[in-house]
């Protein structure tokens, strides 16, 4: 029995707040399709993937149904490609890319993670074919997503993977010119890239995993907007201490939520439930956005000095709260600040609050980096690669995740309008300082070394 | 020994249920289970007790009306048969139905037709109507066994309607959520 209180709490989180499990991924390994005939290789994975993923959207709907909270949505994440595929070369790589795409059509999931490469000591064979490939493999595809893990705080920062990143970035994007470069939009460059993402652009099953796992993304800003709306209302006084407890008491609800609903969904499935995601994720809707709580929290705008402490505040609040609500917790965890995905992100741009520099200060207490941020088109490769690699640097030495998802609109300037479509949203095309500018200090390549672990200042 | 189910009503104050056990314990019953609970100043327990066989009844009536009715309090009982205990349950899954709105007569006997209709058992049930057409002022929580065979989408429809022709806002979820959020 509950009381009335518990009751009308969590009645008013259901249906006024936008509260849904974001996403449910289903991670599955394709390293026993292996074989040297491209043929042979495209069947396997085509019927791994369909087998195994016949029901998922299915039992997502029923147990969305059953609990009266949507899962929005149902994705597939892969091997890395680049190890599962390594003897194929580029051409043979956009094959792989084609059966990927066809088999998350059949499955009727949105997206499929995992057309990756893992290069952040040195790019072998298979990592080179699949980087080369990746223009015309987001291109000509709808469903497939990239990433590339060129840095770890373990092996250091691959700068000639970061200006290959460069150079296909631009590439992806002037493939793609006709709908502002979004190939890029499918293509995230990492460090420290964890091996259970369940959100995409970023998912892929790490090699360390079992054969199939379920990991569940949940998200609710709005969630926790309102509460610290309501409780600032009831008490204009909060001090920020008493609003850290606040927003890490809904992300436990939050996540409890996505735990149960995960769990009912692997249990359907007959998979092991993998990790929950205790991720902020936005949507380009109001009343789902990481940039409405800051100005909940009392600033003007995101982007405005205090962001980065507030979001400090915001980020590790929600991985207390998330992380005593779940049994096990991975994937990016944090909140997330897309600047396209977020409308209110993409208005405090558009209105000068948030310069790229300002966001790369914020990615060092959050989750993700500068993800989804729409830059001239005439950024240079160079440029592109050195503003990957500051980002590198930002998680390789903070033993954190960080990642680029930059797209260099073709043929537009800062100021100028980038249209995404969908979940990936809209967005003004921030300045980008020396876009068009050479780079010789990144054009030297190498290794950058694996940071010291002491002398920790 | 035998099974007797025993209510007890009256306006609240101390010393109810000591009156009542006392009363048992006097004549040698055994208390398997109580639940009571107070509405505005009203007292309503309900007392599932062993009885010995060599008291009656009616006996039992006469030591608890003697006791009670001093303080104000009505008592019936009644004997439970084997068939009230092995009656098997029906396979069913737990949900809470939540309504806000406006008061008027006949919100509970409009929403509860519609549980009874579809086999729908309500296993507790907390209502507050304030009166008047404040939504939040006017309130009823329904924890509710729906049974696993029933159509769940023609009870969430007929719910549904029910609710918007009497203005109210509903709310159907699994208890599951319930424990999620609010049990550790």
């Amino acid at each position: 029995m509950f009381s009335e209180r518990e009751i009308l709490s969590v009645v008013e989180m259901l249906k006024n707040e936008n509260l849904d499990v974001r996403t449910v991924t289903l991670g599955l390994n394709l390293l026993d399709c292996a074989s040297d005939d491209i043929g042979r290789f495209t069947d396997n994975i085509y019927t791994r993937i369909t087998g195994a993923a016949k029901n998922l959207v299915k039992i997502c709907d029923e147990v969305g149904d059953k609990y009266g909270i949507p899962v929005v949505n149902k994705r597939i994440s892969v091997s890395p490609i680049a190890v599962a595929a390594a003897p194929f070369n580029a051409q043979q790589m956009l094959s792989v890319a084609e059966t990927l795409n066809e088999a998350a059509g059949a499955a009727h999931v949105d997206f499929i993670g995992g057309f990756s490469a893992l290069v952040e000591k040195g790019i072998a064979r298979g990592d080179r074919a699949l980087i080369e490939a990746l223009p015309e493999a987001l291109t000509g595809t709808q469903r497939v997503c990239a990433s590339v893990n060129v840095a770890s705080t373990r092996a250091g920062i691959n700068i000639d993977a970061v200006l290959l990143m460069g150079k296909t970035i631009k590439e992806a994007a002037r493939l793609t010119a006709d709908r502002d470069g979004l190939a890029c939009a499918k293509l995230c460059v990492f460090a420290n890239i964890p091996q259970d993402i369940p959100f995409m652009a970023g998912a892929y099953l790490g090699v360390g995993e079992a054969d199939a796992v379920i990991n569940v993304g949940v998200s609710g800003p709005g969630v926790v907007k309102k509460a610290i709306d309501r409780a600032t209302v009831s008490n204009p006084d909060l001090n920020l201490g008493q609003i850290s407890e606040i927003i890490k008491h809904t992300a436990y609800k939050v996540t409890r939520i996505g735990e149960l609903i995960g769990r009912d969904v692997a249990q359907r499935l007959g998979i092991k439930f993998g990790v929950v995601d205790l991720s902020l994720a936005p949507t380009p809707n109001v009343g789902d956005s990481v940039g409405e709580i800051f100005q909940s929290l009392g600033l003007a705008s995101i982007g405005v000095p205090g962001s980065t402490v507030a979001l400090a505040l915001l980020n590790d609040a929600v991985k207390k709260g998330g992380a005593f609500a779940s049994s096990k917790v991975g994937g990016l965890s944090g909140a997330f600040i897309p600047v396209s995905e977020d409308l209110n992100i993409s208005q405090a741009a558009a209105q000068g609050h948030l310069s790229i520099e300002k966001l790369e200060a914020m990615t060092c207490v959050c989750s993700v980096g500068l993800d989804m941020v729409a830059i001239p088109g005439d950024t240079s490769g160079e440029t592109l690669a050195a503003i990957i690699a500051d980002e590198m640097a930002i998680g390789v030495i903070n033993k954190k995740t960080t990642a680029t998802r930059l797209i260099p609109v073709p043929g537009k300037k800062a100021g100028d309008h980038a249209f995404f479509g969908g979940l990936l949203g809209e967005s003004i095309i921030m300045p980008v300082n020396n876009a068009t500018g050479e780079n010789r200090f990144l054009r030297r390549g190498g290794l950058i070394p694996s940071p010291i672990h002491s002398l920790v200042n | 020994m035998k099974k007797m189910i025993i209510s007890v009503l009256g306006k609240d104050r101390p010393g109810i249920i000591a009156a009542v056990t006392h009363i048992l314990f006097e004549q040698d019953c055994n208390i398997e289970n109580v639940s009571q609970t107070i509405l505005q100043n009203e007292f309503s327990g309900i007392f599932i007790v062993g009885i010995p066989k060599t008291l009656s009844e009616d006996e039992l009536h006469r030591h608890l009306d003697a006791g009670l009715s001093p303080m104000g309090l009505h008592v019936y009982e009644k004997q439970l048969s084997e068939a009230d205990e092995t009656q098997t349950a029906v396979e069913s899954e737990p949900f809470v139905v939540v309504t806000k709105g406006p008061d008027r007569k006949g919100l509970v006997a409009s929403i509860t037709a519609i549980m009874a209709a579809h086999r729908v058992n309500v296993t507790n049930l907390q209502a507050l109507f304030k009166g008047g057409d404040d939504p939040n002022a006017n309130i009823m929580i329904y924890e509710v066994d729906i049974p696993s065979d029933a159509n769940q989408q023609t009870l969430r429809r007929d719910l549904r309607e029910t609710a918007l022709a009497l203005s109210l806002d509903i709310s159907i979820q699994h208890k599951l959520i319930f424990e999620a959020i609010n049990r550790v």
